[in-house]
Order: structure tokens, then sequence, then C-alpha cells
């Protein structure tokens, strides 16, 4: 990654962007058109280039799921791995070398559902890595089913009639363990570049759950004609709160 | 060289720290738990207890594609819980030995008494196809030299090495000699030094996730033929020719301790490197009118045997974890040349 060097010693001023943290050759993304995975990309690419990440000290890591591409798309060392797992792969990592920034970026189900309980522990283990959770409310990939973060009474393939189930409260599982929580959504852009960039830069293991708009498989099923009326209702339902110990329900924020 | 009085699961866990250990993941298990307590306050290792036995796989999984020799023990219920990402070791070509002391199974069944009932599991545990290289010592010194070669077989293959053991070789106390092998180097890149992607996706060079069959098929071949390489230089057996025999006892592990006991009657066939099988039983086989079958289990290697001779191959099954030698000499009896 010679153009990021260039950046860091200075004889290119601006003609470098955050994309030179992405593989060109592999855009555009697979994603469905008006996916909000991309937003998340290009805000992750942004804070590694404020804190001036470079191949040498960076690694994504990333489990199965739409969001779970995420990994692929970047020119650095990246791992895709099995679902649910991404934090032990991440834990492993750290551990063994400590110089690297280890992201992980997955969806809600992944990290969440089927991986909820490496997240208890290692918010106990306070392992430094950074988690962003692409969480959509939805299992995107696999057709529409209802998922951890999947609100009560909402439509989904698998709710016909309204999710039954309450859901997760990722906030109080990290906050448990004094770890750092941020909510935000892929609509209050600049909030989410500063909870991303935080992230990076905080001492222990970080959560940032970032609501990110399905059209495909959960929007259409609950009334939303496309993606920007999505991202409106982000823009109507979450007001920003930094000042306080616990968030509620229509809030987002940063908890330290 | 130095004669020391080891258990079979601390021989593991003090050749597994000469061999350049310098990361383990685990959960604790009977039998295998004696291998994490061994290497607590070690040094150069680097030391997590997980939540879980998937935790433990994938630990390794990253601490190996980090830089680090990375191993993790268990017994049946948690190698069944590994076996997902056995599997994606093997499609990202991950370097690793998995130790599992065997228990009698299915299920949480018999902790602590010994079973050979994950034979089979090693093979085919893990969904698609993979062609593991396994290695079962039954002494506590075997186990101290394999557990070297296992981590040396895991570098020049890119791929996890399993090591059987089982209750009892893994609780056995024994006298050995700790000689000096030699040690694999790290050839895997550390990450951090490049913009490689691994994935469990079928994969080709820059392409991340592909449908082509083709490509598949490639990628398989290729597993196939570098495993079967890497296996060829620990060809590791144990014979015991008898002319006056016309049966051979094939046993290996723990049961294996027991077979010589019928050498005057038998002729003994143990294989170590238990898979891929060692190509020498061919010949072997062929000096003798019948083949018979070990195994603490209700019959699972006998078919791998059968599969490779295309010859009926008698099975001796011991079940339940108790290991009689009337039993077994009543079983026996009627394969000598004399009845």
């Amino acid at each position: 990654m010679d153009k990021i060097e260039t950046i860091q010693e200075g004889y290119v001023t601006k003609v470098i962007t955050h994309l030179n943290y992405l593989k060109q050759e592999r855009l555009p993304t697979q994603w469905c058109p008006g996916c909000g995975n991309g937003i998340v990309l290009k805000l992750v690419c942004q804070a590694m280039e404020k804190l001036n990440f470079s191949q040498k000290d960076t690694v994504v890591v990333s489990g199965i799921g739409c969001s779970g591409r995420s990994a692929g798309f970047f020119d650095l060392d990246s791992v895709h791995s099995v679902h649910g797992r991404a934090i032990p792969v991440a834990e492993g990592i750290k551990n063994v070398n400590q110089a690297l920034n280890v992201i992980i970026i997955s969806g809600d189900g992944d990290l969440l559902g089927i991986g909820g309980n490496h997240l208890l522990h290692a918010s106990r283990r306070n392992t430094n890595i950074s988690i962003i959770c692409i969480a959509n409310s939805i299992y995107g990939m696999t057709g529409g089913q209802s998922s951890p973060t999947t609100e009560q009474g909402s439509r989904t393939l698998t709710a016909p009639e309204g999710n039954a189930d309450t859901p997760i409260d990722a906030q109080a599982i990290l906050k448990a363990h004094n770890s750092y929580y941020a909510r935000t959504t892929v609509f209050h852009f600049n909030h989410a570049d500063k909870c991303i960039t935080e992230s990076f830069k905080h001492e222990g293991l970080s959560f940032v759950e970032i609501r990110t708009q399905c059209i495909t498989n959960d929007g259409r099923r609950r009334g939303f004609k496309n993606a920007y009326e999505m991202l409106m209702s982000y823009k109507d339902t979450f007001k920003i709160n930094d000042n306080t110990d616990t968030l509620e329900h229509n809030e987002i924020g940063i908890i330290r | 060289m130095t004669k020391i009085l080891l258990q079979g699961n601390q021989a593991i866990a003090q050749a597994a720290v000469k061999a350049g250990l310098g990361f383990y993941a685990g959960y604790p298990i009977t039998p295998a738990s004696e291998i994490l307590h061994e290497l607590v306050d070690k040094k150069t290792v680097k030391l997590l207890q997980m939540e879980d036995e998937i935790a433990s796989i994938n630990a390794i999984i990253g601490a190996s594609l980090a830089g680090a020799k990375s191993m993790t023990a268990t017994s049946g219920p948690g190698f069944s819980l590994m076996q997902e990402s056995i599997g994606l070791a093997h499609m990202m070509e991950v370097p690793l030995v998995i130790v599992n002391v065997q228990r009698v199974g299915p299920s949480t069944g018999m902790p602590t008494l010994p079973a050979q009932g994950d034979v089979m599991q090693c093979k085919y545990g893990s969904h698609g196809d993979y062609f593991p290289i396994v290695f079962y010592p039954n002494s506590v010194d075997e186990l101290y030299q394999y557990t070297f070669h296992a981590f040396n077989a895991a570098e020049e293959s890119l791929s996890p090495v399993i090591l059987l053991s089982d209750g009892y070789v893994g609780h056995l106390y024994e006298t050995i000699e700790t000689k000096e092998y030699e040690i694999s180097k790290r050839t895997l890149p550390p990450l951090g030094t490049s913009n490689r992607h691994f994935t469990g996706l079928t994969h080709e060079g820059s392409l991340p996730a592909t449908s082509d069959p083709e490509i598949h098929r490639k990628f398989i071949k290729h597993l196939e033929k570098k495993q079967k390489k890497v296996a060829k230089k620990y060809n590791g057996y144990e014979y015991i020719e008898n002319a006056s025999s016309d049966t051979l006892l094939i046993a290996y592990g723990a049961l294996s301790r027991v077979s010589y006991h019928f050498k005057d009657d038998f002729a003994i066939y143990r294989p170590v490197r238990i898979f891929p099988m060692v190509e020498d039983i061919k010949e072997i086989a062929g000096q003798y009118k019948k083949i018979v079958v070990m195994e603490m289990n209700a019959g699972q290697y006998v078919n791998e045997v059968e599969r490779m001779l295309h010859r009926k191959v008698h099975l001796i099954s011991i079940l339940g974890g108790k290991i009689d030698l009337q039993e077994i000499w009543t079983k026996l009896r009627r394969f000598r040349r004399d009845t």
C-alpha cells in the first residue's frame, strides 16, 4: 500500500482518499442497491485514514452474512471466518500480535445471535479489539428471517404476524463489563464517523452498533418503499445523546 | 537427553513448548485438562482459557494466522464442537495442532474412561472434503515424539494436524528420555504483512469467492495431493512379524499396548499415522490369511482397513472403556492357527 505511506510522509496532500483502503478492483460491492453496508465500509475507511492505519498494522476480520463479506474488500490482510466466530479469531490474532489494530465488521445475527456467547466473554476479557456491528434487524443474506435486533412486532419472513421476542440489549452486555459501547445509524453519518473513530482509539474492547437498512429483505416487508424512506426513519426515530450513562431506546450515543 | 517421569498429557504439553508453541487456547474437559494445566505459566506460551471449544479452535486459527504456532486440546464432546472450524482451517490452509484425548461416547458417555470412538470423526467430522493427517501414539514417549511431528506436519502441509490419544494413554505415567527432535520453521507470513484474504469460501488468487466448479475441484485435488506428500514423511507404524502365525492383528492406541501380550500367537501391526493410512499395510497384510482389527469402538478403522485391502477384515470390538485381557483373549483365540 505505497499510496498510503506516501500520505504519511507528506509528499502528496489530498490526492489520496480513504478509498485506498479498499481493493479498487473489487468495487463496486455486490450488495443490493440501497444497502447500508457500503456506508459502513466508507466510515471504517475514513476512520482508518484519520488514525493513519496501514497495511502493516491493521487486520479486518468478519463472520458470515452480507456484512461478513466486508473483510474481502479491504486492501489489508483480512480474515473471513465461519458464522459467529469472528470474535475469538480476532482475539487470537490480537493476543499474538498486540501491535495490530484488529477490527471486526460483521452483522447482528453473526455477533449477537450465533456468536453472542463470544461477545459476552470477550467483553469480560476486554481484549483490545474493535467490533463494528452492522445491525440491520434481519438475516438479509438468507432471505429475511428475524434476527437478534429485530424489533418486537416487526414483520419478517419467519414472523409474518410480527416478531414476538424483544430485541437483544447489546448495550447492557457491553456495559456490564465496562466496555466501550456506541449506538449510531448510517443516516447520522458524522455521528457514526465519531463513534467508529473513537472505538478504534479505545483501549480495550469496543462495540459499535450501527443501525443499517436492508430494503430487500426487511424494509419491503415492513411497508417501506425504498432505502431512502428507511434512512429517513432513522432520522425521525433516533436522537443523539452523547452525555448519558444509558441510551434510551430511541437514542444514539457513546457509552464508555 | 534426560530421563523424566511424565504423564501422557503432560508429555504433549512439554513437547509442544519445545516444538515452538506460541499460543494455546482451550476449555477444561476430562481427560484432556492436564495439557491446559501444564501450559499455565509457561513463559513462551500465550494461554487463553476460552468460554468453549468453538472459541478455542477459532482463537488458535487467528493466532496461527497472526504468526504463532498454535494448539488446542480437548476430548470427544469438545472435538465435536470444533468440527466446523477444522474445516475452515483446511480451507484457509492454517497450520494447527488439535489434540483429542478420547473418552467413551456418544455424548457425555463415560468421562475419564478411554475409547477410540472418534477415529472416523477425525477424517469425516467436518462437512465437505478434506484429508487430515492424524497421529495416534500409544505411549508417553511416543506422544512426546509425535507432538513434534504434529507441529512439523502442520507447518509443512499448512493444515490442522490431529494428535489422537485416549483416556488411558493420556493419563498414563511413564519414564521417558526427552530427545531433541527436528523443528520446522513457520512458512506462512503473519497477518499484517500483505493484503491477503483468508476465507472459508472457495477462492483462488485474488478472487474471494467463486461458484466455478473447476476452481473447487482443483482446490480439493490440491488439498489431497499436499496432504499425501507431507504424510509420507511421517510413515509411522510398528510391525511385529510372526512367521508361525497366519493372522495379522491390527490395533492402535491404548488397545495396541494390550496386543503385545498376543505376539506369540499373532503378527501385530500398529499404525501410528492412522490417516492417511500407511501404504505399507498392503504388503504386510498380503503375508497373512486372516486380518483382525481390534478397537475400542463398534467398528471404525476396520472398515478403512477393509477398503484399503479389498478383502474381509474381522473385528474385535471392545466397548465401555474397560480393557480386560481375559475378555480380549476369549474373542481373539478363535483366530489362532491351531483352532
